[in-house]
């Protein structure tokens, strides 16, 4: 019935203050918990992709028992055949092979335990974007005889500089200990300082010549073209090689895994206090306006207002300001996010740690259609809910309250 | 046939607690086209009886009827239909949407009602023309005297064209020029149109426009007395 929304529609414009803070809650609250989803959205999202993108790629291939132990003589027994195979398949894009040992740096000023990476610096330019980190000096491609690239961290850790030498001791397949001097050729500075300050980078054959008598490889990262088909091909190469163990990059970093989870799960709860935060605003105002009205709502139903108008009433007075709200709190959430989707979120002045533990500092927000309309939807029942109660309310009012005196 | 009739009409209120007899055995029965006032001393049950014959509450025994119905037998809901067509309404206070003008109060009840938009319209209108306020339409109640409220709330009563209009002191917030209006106008509306009021007041001038006095005392009808009412033709 038309009338009833005339009397909502004024009766918002009858306690401007109230009806205000209640839309600006609404809008608040909506525009909160799309940010917030969509911050954290784009949080995890960067942080996958850089791992995957980096180093982990989409599917990665080792002996049995190399992740466990990370022993040197635990390599890849059948590489060329493996090779051939991955050459074959269309939906491999690029795969890169490399040669690992766990070390030690030496510098004049102190030793580092240190992950030694060997790459070989085509394949790997192909399938990896790790070149992008590089922030001093060149690439492997040089002709520097065993050049190496080395974390920013580290450099200042060890007051280290391109051009200068260190030395590298590890292990080798014969279980001799060997060491070489190498040369920095360049330094870079990934997302995660911890990752800057444990691994070094060189290439894979002057790591070989070094580590053994023969060619070892302990791991071939593969660039798919379509990431979803990584379980198959896994299972393919699982099925047809001896020797060997292909894993995906869930499997291979199972942390990301946990990490997409409790990152849902974060969502969730704080999607949630905004949620009840809200709910209870807005419980409280149209509490409020049904007590400021009571008299009123007894001479409504007095001179032969149907119960039913009543509530109906006050839930549209409700309704009008969720849909008011909803409309603007959609509008600047959107706005928002395109915003900071192109000019990133700097959280450096608010969390100056979490580069420390591998996140990154600027984030692109990101929400999928999916969670808007989730959102969106939570806080128009949220609100409704919340004055389901305040209307029961009215609808209880007993007539007679209009005799009452102020 | 009476308007509205009660026979043996009791009312306790907090029965299980401090009970107190608001309403005992009270019969009485109002013809078409009274002009009745119902007084008493304060606290003698003049609203809680006014509450019955509006079918606003229940009696703890007795019952009631308007017109043929036995409005004591209606659930809730039934008493909010019955009351929307048959039964108008003035209080003192409260009477009025405060978001709606006087136009709009007016034709509120008759869409409750389900009439006709242009019937609605041309009625309210004329409705407030009746009642002196043709040119205060579209006033918000706030922008009013209590007098003006007063009139609107009258307007409203006759709107839904009831079989009798209810007043619970209807003059008791008004000074005494705009009380006396009001009741010229209720009075008018009785001898041109036959419209049936019953009103409870305390003010004497205001009894003294009544043809019939019903006199409550502790709950009990005390007197019901015809008179001959005083009449102010063309007021002011
Ligand atoms: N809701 C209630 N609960 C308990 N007692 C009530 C209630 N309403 C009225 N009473 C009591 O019932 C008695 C009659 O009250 P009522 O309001 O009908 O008197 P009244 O004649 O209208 O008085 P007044 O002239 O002051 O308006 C009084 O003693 C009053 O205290
Ligand atoms: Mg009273």
């Amino acid at each position: 019935m038309k009338i009833l929304l005339t009397i909502a529609w004024r009766n918002i414009w009858r306690n401007k203050g109230r009806s205000g803070a209640l839309l600006a809650a609404i809008i608040i609250g909506l525009w909160a918990g799309v940010f917030t989803v969509s911050l954290m959205g784009g949080m995890l999202d960067q942080r996958i992709n850089f791992m995957i993108e980096s180093e982990i790629t989409h599917l990665q291939i080792h002996h049995p028992d190399y992740r466990i132990e990370r022993a040197v003589d635990m390599f890849i027994p059948n590489t060329i055949e493996i090779r051939e195979w991955l050459e074959e398949r269309e939906e491999i894009h690029s795969f890169t092979k490399r040669v690992l040992s766990d070390g030690m740096l030496q510098s004049p000023v102190k030793t580092s335990g240190v992950r030694i990476i060997g790459i070989n610096e085509v394949s790997e330019r192909k399938t990896t974007t790790f070149h992008e980190n590089l922030r001093k000096g060149s690439y492997l491609e040089g002709d520097i005889r065993n050049a190496i690239l080395i974390g920013e961290k580290l450099a200042n850790d060890h007051r280290l500089e391109i051009g200068q030498r260190l030395v590298l001791t590890f292990e080798r397949t014969d279980g001799e200990l060997s060491s070489g001097a190498f040369n920095i050729a360049g330094i870079f500075r990934t997302g995660s300082t911890q990752y800057d300050e444990r691994n070094v980078i060189v290439r894979s054959s002057d790591l070989m010549s070094l580590l053994s008598s023969y060619e070892v490889y302990h791991e071939i990262a593969v660039l798919l073209k379509d990431v979803d088909n990584a379980t198959y091909i896994v299972e393919e190469i699982n099925h047809n090689f001896e020797g060997i163990e292909a894993k995906t990059w869930n499997e291979l970093s199972p942390e990301l895994g946990t990490l997409v989870a409790l990152g849902g799960f974060m969502l969730f709860l704080v999607t949630m206090i905004i949620m009840l935060a809200l709910a209870f605003g807005i419980l409280n105002s149209m509490l409020m306006a049904l007590f400021e009205r009571i008299r009123e709502i007894g001479m409504l139903l007095s001179i032969g207002m149907s119960r039913l108008r009543v509530f109906s009433m006050f839930i549209l007075e409700a309704v009008i300001l969720t849909i008011v709200g909803a409309i603007f709190g959609i509008l600047l959430a959107v706005l928002s996010i395109n915003f900071f989707a192109r000019n990133g979120v700097n959280l450096e002045m608010f969390a100056g740690g979490i580069e420390e533990i591998g996140w990154p500092t600027v984030i692109y927000p990101e929400i999928t259609a999916e969670e808007f309309t989730y959102i969106v939807i939570i806080v128009i029942l949220m609100t409704i809910l919340a004055s389901l109660y305040p209307a029961w309310k009215a609808f209880r009012v007993n007539p007679m309250e209009i005799e009452k005196d102020t | 046939m009476a308007v509205i009739r009660t026979e043996k009409l009791c009312k306790v209120y907090n029965p299980d607690t401090i009970p107190v007899h608001a309403l005992r055995d009270v019969s009485i029965e109002i013809q078409k086209g009274e002009f009745t006032s119902l007084v008493g001393p304060s606290g003698s049950g003049k609203t809680t009886l006014l509450n019955m014959l509006g079918a606003l509450d229940m009696p703890s025994s007795g019952k009631s009827w308007i017109g043929d119905v036995e409005v004591t037998s209606l659930t809730d809901k039934e008493r909010i239909n019955f009351r929307l067509h048959n039964i108008g309404f003035v209080f003192q206070h409260y009477n009025l949407i405060p978001v709606f003008t006087a136009k709009e109060n007016v034709s509120f009840i008759m869409l409750l009602q389900g009439v006709d938009p242009k019937t609605i319209s041309e009625r309210a209108d004329e409705l407030l023309e009746q009642v002196g306020l043709g040119d205060r339409k579209d006033s918000r109640p706030s922008q009013l005297s209590g007098g003006q409220q007063q009139r609107v709330a009258v307007a409203r009563a006759l709107a839904s064209e009831p079989q009798f209009i209810l007043a619970d002191e209807p003059t008791a917030n008004l000074d005494t020029k705009a009380a006396m209006n009001l009741l010229d106008l209720m009075q008018k509306m009785n001898e041109e149109q036959k419209v049936t009021f019953v009103f409870s007041t305390h003010d004497q001038r205001v009894i003294s426009r009544a043809r019939r006095v019903i006199t409550l005392v502790d709950g009990a009808l005390y007197s019901d007395k015809e008179q001959e009412p005083k009449i102010v033709l063309e007021p002011k």
